[in-house]
C-alpha cells in the first residue's frame, strides 16, 4: 500500500508574539509511514441557553441542503461538512412529576440523557456526560482530558430553579453522576491552564520538576489523612489521590511533548476577562482552537450562557434580557429577537470552525478531524420543550461525516443516539449511554 | 375529593417505608405516662389521621401506626410532625384543629419524649469528617497566617452549593482542575509572600461597573473627588509598573465642553494628573496632555488623524498611562476625578442616578471605565511588606543558622496552617522543600518553596476529624479540643484559630465549658467575627444575590451600582450590629435603627444624613424597622421589572416562619405575564389566578397575602403608593386562618407574634452553616435547647451560639463506619 500525505509543516505560527510552547510530533506530521487514521479525532460541545426559534433553525424539509435555513446561515462555508439533525428529544429532561425546574434539567441532560435527582442539597445525581465519556478515551494522551468553558459566572446561590441544585445550572459536563465539571470563564486563566503563565521552555521545564515534587508531598499527606479516617471517609479522599495522578499524568505527558523541535507562537496571556460578550466570546473559542492545535486536549463543552441567562445583547440591537425575549408568546417582534441572538451565537461558532478549517494538520486541516456539536436542550422556550432540539453538527470526523443535508428521525428518537453516534465516529465504544437505544446513523 | 392537600407538606417519596411505623416492642410504662401518651393518642386520631393513615399516607405520612409510647424510635417522624404543630400548618385550613392548648401540648409531648432520649442517647448525626476549605476561607486564613489579602475568586474556581451555604462539605470536591488551581494559587501567594523567584510581568485589570455613577465622591476616595476607583493591590516586587487607566467607552458621544482632570495617587501620594481636554469642535473628549500644571489654560487643540489612531481615538476611549516604581507589598492605588464646583460643571441636567439609560448615553461628564496595572519591570525584590514582617521571625546573618531560622518559621508557619501542634517529621518534610530552594538560591528561596507545599497540604486544605472508632469508642464521641477550636474558628471567623485558641485547645482545656466560652466570647468580639455578617448573613439573606440583580434600567433609572453596593453594606452593618452589640436576634426584625450613607439615606427618603460614611441612624417610619424594610432583600426577592409579592412570601416563609413551601407542582405553566388584551396584569390579577387554580391555592393563599403586605415596596425597595400597572396599592393581607394585616408594619406584628418561630429559623440557618451540613431530624433537640435556653437573655444572638457550640452536633461525632452503622441499623428494628 502507497500512503501519500501531506506533512505538517514543523513550524505553524499564529500572529501574536510572546512565548512558544512545543507542538506534540503526531504522526501526522510523519508523512506517507503510519497506517490508516493518524491525526487525532476531536469533539466539541457548544451549548446554547434558553430554546431557539425553530422556524428559523429547520428547514422544512429533510434531505440534501440547497440554502442554510436564516439562523444558520453563517455557516455557509462549512455546508458540506454540517448536518441538521431534526426530530431528536431529551426526554429525561421532562418533569416526570418533578416540578418546574425545565431550565435546570435542559442544561444538565442535554449530554447526559440521565433524569437529574430533584434536589437543592449536597446529594446531587446526573448522568457522566458524552463529552467525559470521550474524554475517557480521546483524552488518554493529551494534558487535558477535556476543556470546560462558560461564558458567565456562577454567583447565585441555594436553589437556582425549583428546588434544583445551582450545581444543575453552573455545568453542562459531568465528570460522574455526582461530580459536574466546574466551567471556567476567565481566558487568563484559561490560557495559563493551558500553556502555564509563560517563561521560556526551562523556566517550565523547572516548575514542572516543582510540580512533581510538591505532588509527592500531597500524596504522603492524603496516606496520613486516610489513617485519622473511618472507612466511609476514606472514599471521599479517593477523589483528592484520583486528582493527584491525574496531574502527574499530565505533567508526564507535557514532558514528553517538550521534545518535539517544532512550537507554535502563542498570543499574548489574555489579562482577564474581555468587556464585551463578543471579544470575551472570541477569545475563548481561539484557546480552544489553540488546545486542539498544540494538541493540549481534544474534548470540550462551552456554554454561550447559563439557561434563564438575562444577558442582553446591544452589540445586535438585542437590548432585552435575553430569557425574557425567550418566552416569545407567539409576539413576532420577541420571535424575530430570539432568532437573532441564536443567529449571533452561530456566528460566533462559524468563526471558530473557520479557524479549525485554516489549520492544516495531517492529510487536512483541524476541521476534518473535528466534531462539533451546537445546540441546545430547549427547543421552543415559551412551551419549555424538550422535543426537536435545535442542534447542528459540523465536522469531517476524518472522513466519516456525508455533510451537506438535513436528516430527520423517527418521533421519539432520543437525542442520546446522536452521541453514541458522535462517541462511534470519534472511535470511542460505549455499550450503554443514558437512554440511547442505538447509535443514530448519520 | 380527598380533604385538600397541605399546602406545606414536604414531598416524599411513597415508596420510602422507613417513614410508616414498624412493629413496636410492647413495654410496660408508668401509668402516668401511659396515659398521657393515651391523651395525645386520642388528639392525633381526631385530627391526623383522617388523612395520614396507612390507606390515604397523604404527603407520605403515615401516623396512625405511630406508638406514642415509643415516640424516640421513630423521631424522624415525629419531628416532622413537631414542625408542622410548631409552624401553625397543620391541620390545613378549613379543617378543624383543637383548642391552642391541646394543640401546643401535643407538640410539647413529643418534644419532650425526644428530647429526654436524646439527651440520654446524644447522637451528634453525621458531620463529614473530612471537609474541605472553600474559596472564602481559605482567603481568610491566608490572610491571617500570612497577612496577605488576596482575591481568591481570581485564583481559584466557585464552590458548589448546597442548603442555602457554600461550605457544605458534602459537594466540596475534589478535582483535577481544583488541585491545579490550587498549585497555581500557592505558587502565586508564596511568590507574593517571599518574593524570592522572579516572574514575568503580568497585567490586572480592575474594571467599574458601567452602571457606577461617578458624578460624587464615592466611599473609599479622598474628598473633593468625583468617582473613580481604590484598590487594594499587592506589588509582588519593589519594581516598575505601568498603571493605565480607560474611560467607560460609553463617554464617547458625551459632549465634553470643559477640562476635566484625573488622578492617580498610592497611599494618598499623588502620581500624576492627567487633563482631559475637550476638542475643539463636535465634543469628542481629547487625549490626554500630559501633567498639568495648575493654572495652565487648557489647549483647545484638534488631533490628527494620526494622532487620533495612535492613541486609540476612532471610537475607543481615551487612554491615561504612567510608568513608577513602586515599593512592593500591599498599597492602595486610586484613580478618580477631582471634582469642580457646581458652578463648572458640565450641565444643570441630571437626570438620572445611573449614568446611562439602555442603548442611550446620558452621561454628561466622564466615568472612569478600568484600570489595568502591569508589572513588575526591572524588579528587585521584595524587601519590607506586612507579609515579610509576619513570616521571617528571624533573620539568618551566618550560614549556621540558616537551618535552624528555616525550622523556626516552619514550624511557626505549619502549626498555623495545619491547626494544630505538628511533629519533627512533618516540620523534617518541609524543610527538605527549602533544602531543595536553598540548594539553588538564596535562603528566602528556600523559604518560599517549603511555603508553597504547606498551601497545597492535605493538612491545610482539609479539615479532619478523627474517626471516632479510632478514638476507642463505640460510634460517638466528643471532639477532641483542636478539633472544636477548628470547628469554632471556621464557625465564627470562616479562618483558621488563632495562636490563643490553638494554644488553650493544645492544652487540653477548650473542653471546659467555662474556657469554652470564655474563648468564644473573645472570638465574637474579634474584629474577624465579621464573617459572621458577610459570610453567614450574605448567604442566608442571598445578599450575594443583589449582586447579580439587574433592574430594568428604563423603569429603575435612579437605581445605579452605588445603591447595589450601599443596600449590601447597610444590612452587613445592621447584621453585625446584632453581633457587636449581642442584641436579640428578634431585633433583626424589629429594630428601629439602621445604617445609611447620604445617598442611601434619600433613597428612604431620609433627609438628615449627609456623606459617604454609614451610621446608625434611628428610623421613624415603622414600615422600614428590621429586615423586611431593607432594600437589599426587597430587590433580591423581585424581578427585573415589577415586585414578585410571590418571591416575597416565600421569603418569608423560608426566612422568617421556617415553614418553605414544596416545589411548585408538576405540569403548572408560568402565568402569563399579559392579558389576551396584551396589557400588562397587574399583580393582584395574576394571584387570583393562583387562587383559581386549587392546585396553586394551597401554597398561594398563604404566600400571596405576605407578600401583598409589602407591595408599598417597589422592585429595588422604594416606598411607593401606585403599582407598576397604575394601581394604587392594596397591601392589606388575610392568610388562611383569618389573621388580617395592612402594610408591612402590621406584618411585622403578626410575624412577631410566635418570635420563638422566627428564632428557631436562625438557629437551623447557624447550625447549617456551623456544621457544613443539612440538618437532619437528629437535630431537632439541639435546636430547640438553642432556642430555649436562648429565651433567658431574650435570645441574645451570643446566647444563641454558645448554646449551639455546646450542643451534641457541634461538640460531638460519629463514626462512618460501615459497620457500625449496621449495627445502630439493627438495633433499631
Amino acid at each position: 500500500m502507497i500512503i501519500q500525505k501531506m506533512a505538517l509543516p514543523r513550524r505553524s505560527f499564529l500572529r501574536g508574539v510572546g512565548v512558544t510552547v512545543a507542538l506534540p510530533l503526531l504522526d501526522a506530521m510523519i508523512p506517507g509511514l503510519s497506517a490508516a487514521p493518524v491525526s487525532p479525532r476531536r469533539l466539541g460541545f457548544v451549548y446554547i441557553p434558553n430554546g431557539a426559534v425553530m422556524s428559523r433553525w429547520q428547514p422544512k424539509d429533510a434531505g440534501a441542503l440547497a440554502e442554510l435555513p436564516y439562523t444558520l446561515s453563517p455557516l455557509a462555508p462549512f455546508k458540506d461538512q454540517l448536518i441538521i439533525p431534526i426530530g431528536l428529544n431529551q426526554k429525561q429532561a421532562e418533569s416526570f412529576g418533578d416540578g418546574n425546574g425545565d431550565h435546570s434539567r435542559a442544561g444538565s441532560t442535554y449530554l447526559s440523557g440521565v433524569h437529574p435527582k430533584h434536589t437543592e442539597g449536597a446529594d446531587v445525581q446526573n448522568g457522566t456526560t458524552v463529552d467525559q465519556h470521550a474524554a475517557q478515551e480521546l483524552g488518554k494522551d493529551t494534558r487535558l482530558r477535556s476543556l470546560e468553558l462558560a461564558m458567565e459566572q456562577v454567583f447565585l446561590i441555594g436553589n437556582c430553579d425549583n428546588g434544583y441544585s445551582c450545581a444543575y445550572t453552573n455545568s453542562i459536563s459531568w465528570r460522574t453522576p455526582t461530580d459536574p465539571n466546574p466551567m471556567e470563564t476567565n481566558p487568563r486563566v484559561v490560557f495559563e491552564r493551558l500553556f502555564g503563565d509563560g517563561g521560556s521552555a526551562g523556566a517550565r521545564m523547572a516548575r514542572m520538576r516543582e510540580d512533581r515534587s510538591i505532588l509527592d508531598f500531597v500524596d504522603s499527606g492524603i496516606a496520613g489523612l486516610q489513617k485519622k479516617l473511618g472507612a466511609a471517609d476514606r472514599s471521599i479522599v479517593s477523589d483528592y489521590l484520583d486528582s493527584v495522578r491525574e496531574i502527574e499524568r499530565r505533567i508526564q505527558i507535557a514532558e514528553g511533548q517538550q521534545d518535539g523541535e517544532s512550537a507554535l507562537t502563542l498570543p499574548e496571556r489574555p489579562i482577564g476577562t474581555p468587556e464585551t460578550y463578543e471579544e470575551h466570546a472570541k477569545l475563548m473559542f481561539d484557546l480552544i482552537a489553540l488546545a486542539f492545535q498544540a494538541d493540549i486536549t481534544r474534548v470540550f463543552t462551552f456554554t454561550l450562557g447559563k439557561e434563564q441567562t438575562n444577558q442582553p445583547y446591544p452589540q445586535i440591537g438585542v437590548n432585552d434580557a435575553h430569557h425574557a425575549v425567550s418566552h416569545h408568546q407567539n409576539d413576532p417582534v420577541k420571535l424575530d429577537k430570539g432568532a437573532k441572538i441564536n443567529k449571533y451565537h452561530v456566528e460566533l461558532v462559524s468563526q471558530f470552525l473557520n479557524k479549525l478549517k485554516t489549520t492544516p494538520e495531517g492529510d487536512g486541516n483541524l476541521l476534518d478531524h473535528s466534531l462539533v456539536l451546537h445546540g441546545g436542550g430547549i427547543s421552543d422556550a415559551d412551551a419549555h420543550s424538550h422535543m426537536n432540539l435545535p442542534l447542528v453538527l459540523v465536522g469531517g470526523a476524518g472522513g466519516s461525516l456525508k455533510g451537506g443535508r438535513s436528516v430527520s428521525y423517527p418521533a421519539g428518537t432520543p437525542m442520546n443516539n446522536l452521541h453514541m453516534a458522535l462517541l462511534e465516529k470519534v472511535g470511542v465504544r460505549t455499550e450503554k449511554f443514558g437512554d440511547a437505544t442505538e447509535a443514530l446513523s448519520i | 375529593m380527598r380533604p385538600a392537600a397541605g399546602w406545606m407538606v414536604i414531598a416524599l417519596p411513597l415508596s420510602c417505608g422507613g417513614l410508616a411505623f414498624g412493629q413496636t416492642r410492647e413495654l410496660a410504662s408508668p401509668a402516668s405516662a401511659a396515659s398521657n401518651a393515651t391523651a395525645q393518642a386520642a388528639v392525633l386520631k381526631k385530627y391526623c389521621v383522617t388523612c395520614h393513615n396507612q390507606n390515604l399516607r397523604t404527603a407520605g405520612l403515615v401516623i396512625d401506626t405511630g406508638d406514642l409510647l415509643r415516640v424516640p424510635d421513630h423521631a424522624e417522624v415525629w419531628e416532622k410532625v413537631i414542625r408542622k404543630l410548631r409552624t401553625g400548618t397543620m391541620p390545613p385550613a378549613g379543617l378543624p384543629r383543637p383548642d391552642t392548648s391541646t394543640y401546643n401540648l401535643l407538640a410539647s409531648y413529643l418534644e419532650k419524649e425526644i428530647d429526654t432520649a436524646a439527651a440520654a442517647h446524644p447522637n451528634p448525626g453525621q458531620t463529614e469528617a473530612i471537609h474541605r476549605l472553600n474559596r472564602t476561607e481559605y482567603q481568610n486564613a491566608v490572610r491571617d497566617m500570612l497577612a496577605l489579602d488576596i482575591d481568591t475568586a481570581a485564583l481559584l474556581p466557585a464552590d458548589d452549593q448546597s442548603y442555602g451555604f457554600d461550605n457544605i462539605a458534602g459537594v466540596l470536591k475534589m478535582s483535577p482542575t481544583l488541585l491545579e488551581r490550587y498549585m497555581g494559587a500557592a505558587r502565586e501567594i508564596s511568590r507574593l509572600v517571599v518574593g524570592a523567584s522572579t516572574l514575568p510581568p503580568s497585567a490586572e485589570t480592575f474594571r467599574l461597573r458601567s452602571d457606577l455613577s461617578q458624578y460624587e465622591q464615592l466611599d473609599g476616595l479622598p474628598f473633593g473627588t468625583r468617582g473613580g476607583i481604590s484598590i487594594r493591590y499587592n506589588f509582588p516586587q519593589d519594581g516598575e509598573y505601568i498603571i493605565k487607566a480607560e474611560l467607560l467607552d460609553l463617554f464617547a458621544g458625551a459632549q465634553v465642553k470643559e477640562p476635566h482632570q484625573l488622578e492617580f495617587a498610592i497611599d494618598g501620594e499623588r502620581v500624576k494628573v492627567f487633563t482631559l481636554a475637550p476638542r475643539g469642535r463636535g465634543g469628542m473628549a481629547r487625549p490626554p496632555q500630559d501633567a498639568a500644571k495648575p493654572g495652565d489654560p487648557p489647549k483647545p487643540p484638534r488631533p490628527t488623524p494620526e494622532e487620533q489612531q495612535a492613541l486609540g481615538f476612532g471610537g475607543k476611549p481615551a487612554e491615561f498611562l504612567v510608568r513608577i516604581p513602586v515599593k512592593a507589598g500591599p498599597r492602595l492605588l486610586t484613580a478618580t476625578f477631582i471634582r469642580k464646583t457646581s458652578a463648572l460643571a458640565e450641565s444643570i441636567r441630571q437626570p438620572f442616578d445611573r449614568p446611562h439609560g439602555e442603548g442611550d448615553y446620558l452621561m454628561y461628564e466622564p466615568h472612569l471605565g478600568s484600570v489595568t496595572i502591569t508589572g513588575p519591570f526591572d524588579p528587585k525584590g521584595v524587601h519590607d511588606t506586612p507579609s515579610r514582617q509576619r513570616v521571617f521571625t528571624c533573620n539568618p546573618s551566618t550560614p549556621a543558622q540558616e537551618t535552624p531560622c528555616a525550622r523556626q518559621i516552619l514550624t511557626a508557619l505549619a502549626r498555623r496552617a495545619y491547626r494544630r501542634p505538628v511533629t519533627e517529621a512533618e516540620v523534617g518534610v518541609l524543610l527538605n522543600f527549602y533544602k531543595e530552594g536553598r540548594s539553588s538560591g538564596a535562603f528566602d528561596a528556600g523559604i518560599e518553596k517549603a511555603l508553597r507545599a504547606v498551601l497545597v497540604s492535605p493538612d491545610f486544605l482539609y479539615r479532619v476529624e478523627a474517626d471516632s472508632t479510632k478514638v476507642g469508642s463505640s460510634g460517638v464521641s466528643r471532639l477532641s479540643d483542636l478539633e472544636l477550636a477548628s470547628r469554632l474558628s471556621f464557625f465564627l471567623w470562616s479562618s483558621i484559630p488563632d495562636e490563643e485558641l490553638i494554644d488553650v485547645a493544645s492544652q487540653g482545656k477548650l473542653k471546659d465549658p467555662v474556657i469554652l466560652e470564655r474563648q468564644v466570647r473573645r472570638m465574637l468580639k474579634d474584629d474577624r467575627s465579621s464573617a459572621l455578617a458577610t459570610n453567614f448573613a450574605g448567604q442566608w439573606l442571598r445578599l450575594r444575590n443583589v449582586t447579580g440583580a439587574f433592574p430594568n434600567d428604563a423603569l429603575f433609572p435612579n437605581f445605579s451600582d452605588n445603591l447595589r453596593r450601599d443596600f449590601v453594606e447597610e444590612t452587613e452593618l445592621f447584621f453585625g450590629s446584632i453581633v457587636k452589640e449581642n442584641r436579640s436576634v428578634v431585633d433583626l426584625l424589629t429594630a428601629d435603627y439602621t445604617f445609611l450613607n447620604e445617598d442611601l439615606a434619600k433613597f428612604y427618603g431620609i433627609s438628615t444624613v449627609h456623606g459617604n460614611e454609614f451610621r446608625k441612624v434611628t428610623l421613624t417610619d415603622p414600615s422600614r424597622f428590621g429586615l423586611l424594610g431593607k432594600a437589599s432583600i426587597l430587590t433580591a426577592t423581585s424581578y427585573a421589572n415589577r415586585t414578585s409579592p410571590v418571591g416575597r412570601g416565600k421569603w418569608i416563609l423560608e426566612n422568617i416562619l421556617g415553614a418553605p413551601p414544596p416545589p411548585k407542582p408538576a405540569n403548572v405553566p408560568d402565568l402569563p405575564e399579559n392579558g389576551t388584551s396584551g396589557k400588562a396584569h397587574s399583580v393582584r390579577e395574576l394571584m387570583v389566578q393562583h387562587r383559581a387554580n386549587p392546585a396553586c391555592a394551597g401554597c398561594h393563599s398563604r404566600m400571596d397575602p405576605l407578600g401583598f403586605a409589602l407591595e408599598n415596596f417597589d422592585a429595588v425597595g422604594r416606598w411607593r403608593t401606585i403599582s407598576e400597572s397604575g394601581e394604587k396599592i392594596d397591601a392589606s393581607g388575610v392568610l388562611p386562618d383569618g389573621t388580617k394585616f395592612n402594610g408591612p408594619a402590621e406584618l411585622r406584628t403578626v410575624l412577631v407574634k410566635n418570635q420563638e418561630q422566627f428564632v428557631t429559623v436562625v438557629a437551623e440557618k447557624l447550625l447549617v452553616y456551623a456544621l457544613g451540613r443539612g440538618l437532619e431530624y437528629q437535630d431537632g433537640s439541639a435546636i430547640r435547647q438553642m432556642v430555649h435556653r436562648s429565651a433567658e437573655t431574650n435570645h441574645s444572638f451570643d446566647s444563641l451560639v454558645l448554646n449551639l457550640v455546646k450542643s451534641t452536633p457541634f461538640t460531638m461525632k460519629k463514626s462512618s463506619s460501615p459497620s457500625l452503622t449496621a449495627a445502630r441499623g439493627k438495633e433499631i428494628q
